[in-house]
């Protein structure tokens, strides 16, 4: 992970000397020690590139890629469905539909960057805590809750084509949104993403225990001194916070939520306190792995990373379906 | 557990309603600890509506549900689950996880927040897993074993939660003969050897008659009978709450007691049999006879049977049925006594049916004896399988057969028939329309 962190800066949409962006990130950007000794005038540019660019955005990557997969692992438990992701319940769509306000408003450039995550978080957010609402109530069984979600979704969707329909410039803006990047990346909103995805995203795993217990039923993990529907509200506010945090800087990236817990349940077995963790870990590496990728097969061009994880996401979750056909560790849809 | 005799669960005037349905009314209940309570019910009955309060799944509407004298409702929940465990009726498992790591999820309870199970918490779980008879199978995976030894991780798992109580939902429900007495014996043993409190919800009676301390049957949310089994069962009770006839014998060598159900009392709506129609006798033998008797009993029909040998299936179905029959020892020609008996049965009835039966020189003496009633009474013979041979006598049977076939008022009748014609022609004569267009 670390090796990975520390090349993956490697990579970037322009060429610089791999030993002087190794020696610009080991001295934290010119903080150590000066990384353009007795080089050329470019070098300072290289150290921008480098430092405001290329390592921010990698940052922004592995918190992404540990929101997804932490929530993703998270979800899939509460609902006892192999096929729940971070967006399942409608949390991304709530985002765009907050991040195509932003186009729709005419918000200029300057306070876009301030504008657009919060109303995307805000979107997210706002779709997360309905579906809180809906889950605290007298009909918060799992499948209502799960139908729920579909039906917001597909309310929310509906909402953003009316909103694209009539601002056409606006949606190409929001389509680039939609399939997701880690352009964004600063070191100030990695900064906030860190805070927010580190505290949410570690509560989240300390509830892999009840986690486990839930997957014999709500009646039996209670019976064995779980109380299943706080824990499920609260993993579910934990969930789409994580995401909605994730969403806001880095727009819709798929697959990896859905992918990430999965691929540690093979190896690791169907353990929630380490399925939990270890989705994180896994996230954050199949973005990073994905981001490098993708400046490596398309170089030079910025290529929404949304469009590689699913690229790359889609066949590995096939490999999944066919596999668990042909195996019982998993019953169940 | 304690000096103090508070019971290891009481229920004071406890009422649960689902929406307007009452599900519990008013119920009383106390068990003291190490007692194995059956409660017993139809579907529907609030059977287990009582163990979702117990658990603390559901609140009392009104009424108090305690449990090692604290009440329920101010159990937070770990404390609930660590005085009373349960074992549903089915649990699925999603994930093939080891059997030691599934009856350590029972350890929940008594772990704090993040805390891992230490070596005494793998310490219990193996116990508990021995316990049920599989300690050599820790390993295995839960869903990899037999439904069997599946409901014992799933006991094993509970018993992990060191709850002095121990509730069970219909724990047998999906399990063949031989693993429902396993498992019912090992829940015994539990309630006998370590005074765990039992109170498990069984379908069947005879199980619960035999294992528990104690039944306590529920009828419409409400508390019918309790007491043991010898007091609690009765053919009585078996028609009040379960609508369903029964015989009550008693198992020779346990000595308990058990409920030999043979058919749901008529509800109401059946066809009518005539006001003081009379017995209906029937001939028969070789078991020739006993679709007819069930059938014609089942519609109501007072019936009486002979002469038939001892041990004869026919003679076993009357029996059971409670039907009066003339009855000869085994093997034996039907000697003076038993024909006497059944020449009287045929005397008194309104209505003869003829079974099939095959006849030899053992009893060919039915027949001689029933051809001087043909004419008197109606005769319905029930008829022979095509090709089957019957006559074991040098064509003396047949003989007979053929001249009854020539009597007025012998008729053919095949059997599903049989009841509709009863009843028309024992009809009162006035009434025959009526009783025609009462069962069409």
């Amino acid at each position: 992970m670390a090796l990975v962190l520390l090349f993956s800066p490697l990579v970037g949409s322009v060429a610089i000397d791999p030993v002087r962006v190794l020696a610009i990130v080991l001295s934290g950007g010119g903080a150590l020690f000066n990384p353009c000794a007795g080089a050329g005038p470019s070098c300072a540019l290289d150290v921008i590139a480098v430092w405001q660019g290329r390592v921010p955005e990698v940052l922004l990557a592995v918190l992404a890629g540990a929101a997804l997969g932490v929530s993703g692992g998270a979800l899939q438990g509460i609902f006892r469905n192999p096929l729940a992701d971070p967006y399942l319940l409608g949390i991304s769509t709530g985002g765009t539909l907050g991040a195509s306000l932003v186009f729709v408003l005419n918000v200029g450039e300057a306070d876009a960057d301030l504008v657009l995550p919060l109303l995307a978080f805000l979107g997210s957010i706002l779709t997360g805590v309905a579906i809180l609402a809906v889950a605290r109530g007298r009909y918060g069984s799992v499948e209502t809750l799960l139908l729920t979600g579909v039906a917001l979704n597909a309310f929310l969707s509906s909402i953003l084509t009316v909103v694209l329909l009539y601002n056409p410039i606006g949606s190409i803006q929001v389509t680039f949104w939609l399939l997701g990047g880690l352009g964004g990346a600063t070191w100030p909103r990695d900064g906030i993403a860190f805070g927010g995805i580190l505290i949410a995203g570690t509560l989240i795993a300390t509830y892999g225990r009840e986690i486990d217990l839930l997957q014999l039923g709500n009646e039996v993990a209670q019976s064995a001194g779980v109380d299943a529907r706080a824990v499920r509200n609260r993993v579910l506010f934990l969930a789409s916070l994580t995401t909605a945090i994730a969403v806001a800087f880095t727009g819709v990236i798929g697959f990896v939520g859905l992918a990430a817990p999965h691929a540690v349940r093979r190896v690791a077995g169907p353990d929630y306190r380490i399925v939990l963790p270890g989705a994180a870990v896994v996230g954050a590496a199949f973005l990073v792995a994905a981001r490098d990728l993708s400046y490596l097969a398309f170089p030079a061009t910025v290529l929404p990373i949304g469009i590689f994880t699913s690229l790359a996401g889609a066949p590995f979750f096939f490999y999944l379906l066919y596999r668990r056909r042909q195996s019982t560790t998993m019953g169940g849809a | 557990m304690s000096a103090t005799p508070s019971p290891a669960i009481g229920l004071d005037g406890v009422s649960v309603r689902y929406g307007s349905r009452r599900a519990l009314q008013e119920v009383t209940l106390g068990v003291e600890p190490g007692e194995f309570v059956a409660l017993a019910g139809p579907n529907g009955s609030g059977k287990t509506t009582l163990l979702r309060v117990l658990l603390g799944f559901l609140a009392p509407d009104s009424g108090r549900a305690t449990l090692l004298g604290d009440d329920l409702r101010d159990l937070p929940i770990r404390e609930r689950a660590r005085r009373v465990a349960w074992v549903p009726q089915e649990e699925s498992p999603r994930d093939d996880v080891p059997i030691l790591d599934y009856v350590l999820y029972g350890r929940y309870a008594h772990l704090g927040p993040l805390e891992a199970e230490s070596p005494h918490d793998r310490a219990v779980a193996i116990a508990a897993l021995a316990s049920v008879g599989l300690a050599d199978r820790a390993g295995d995976g839960i869903l990899s074993i037999s439904g069997g030894e599946r409901q014992r991780a799933i006991l094993a798992r509970a018993l992990a939660q060191e709850a002095p109580v121990l509730l069970l939902d219909e724990p047998t429900t999906h399990l063949d003969i031989g693993h429902q007495l396993d498992l019912l014996e090992r829940v015994q043993a539990l309630s006998r050897e370590q005074g765990v409190t039992v109170i498990a919800a069984l379908h069947d009676l005879n199980l619960a008659a035999r294992f528990a301390d104690r039944i306590v049957v529920l009828s419409r949310g409400r508390v019918h009978a309790d007491g043991s089994a010898a007091v609690v069962l009765s053919e009585e009770l078996l028609a009040r709450v379960w609508g369903v006839a029964a015989d009550l014998r008693r198992d020779p060598r346990s000595g308990a007691p058990y409920l030999l159900p043979h058919r749901n009392l008529p509800a109401g709506g059946s066809p009518p049999v005539p006001p003081a129609a009379g017995p209906i006798h029937v001939l028969g033998g070789g078991g020739s006879a006993s679709p007819a008797l069930r059938l014609l009993a089942d519609q109501g029909f007072e019936l009486t049977a002979g002469a038939l040998h001892l041990l004869d299936s026919d003679s076993e179905t009357a029996e059971a049925l409670g039907v009066p029959a003339a009855i000869e020892v085994p093997f034996a020609p039907l000697g003076e006594e038993a024909r006497g008996r059944n020449r009287g049965l045929l005397t008194a009835a309104r209505a003869i049916v003829v079974a099939p039966f095959a006849v030899g020189p053992t009893n060919v003496a039915n027949l001689e004896d029933l051809l001087p009633f043909a004419g008197r009474v109606p005769i319905l013979v029930l008829p022979r399988p095509a090709g089957s041979r019957w006559d074991f006598t040098p064509g003396e049977a047949s003989a007979l057969v053929d001249r009854l076939r020539a009597q007025p008022g012998v008729e053919e009748c095949p059997l599903p028939r049989v009841p509709e014609r009863l009843r028309t022609l024992l009809a009162p004569p006035g009434a025959d329309r009526s009783a025609r267009t009462a069962t069409a």
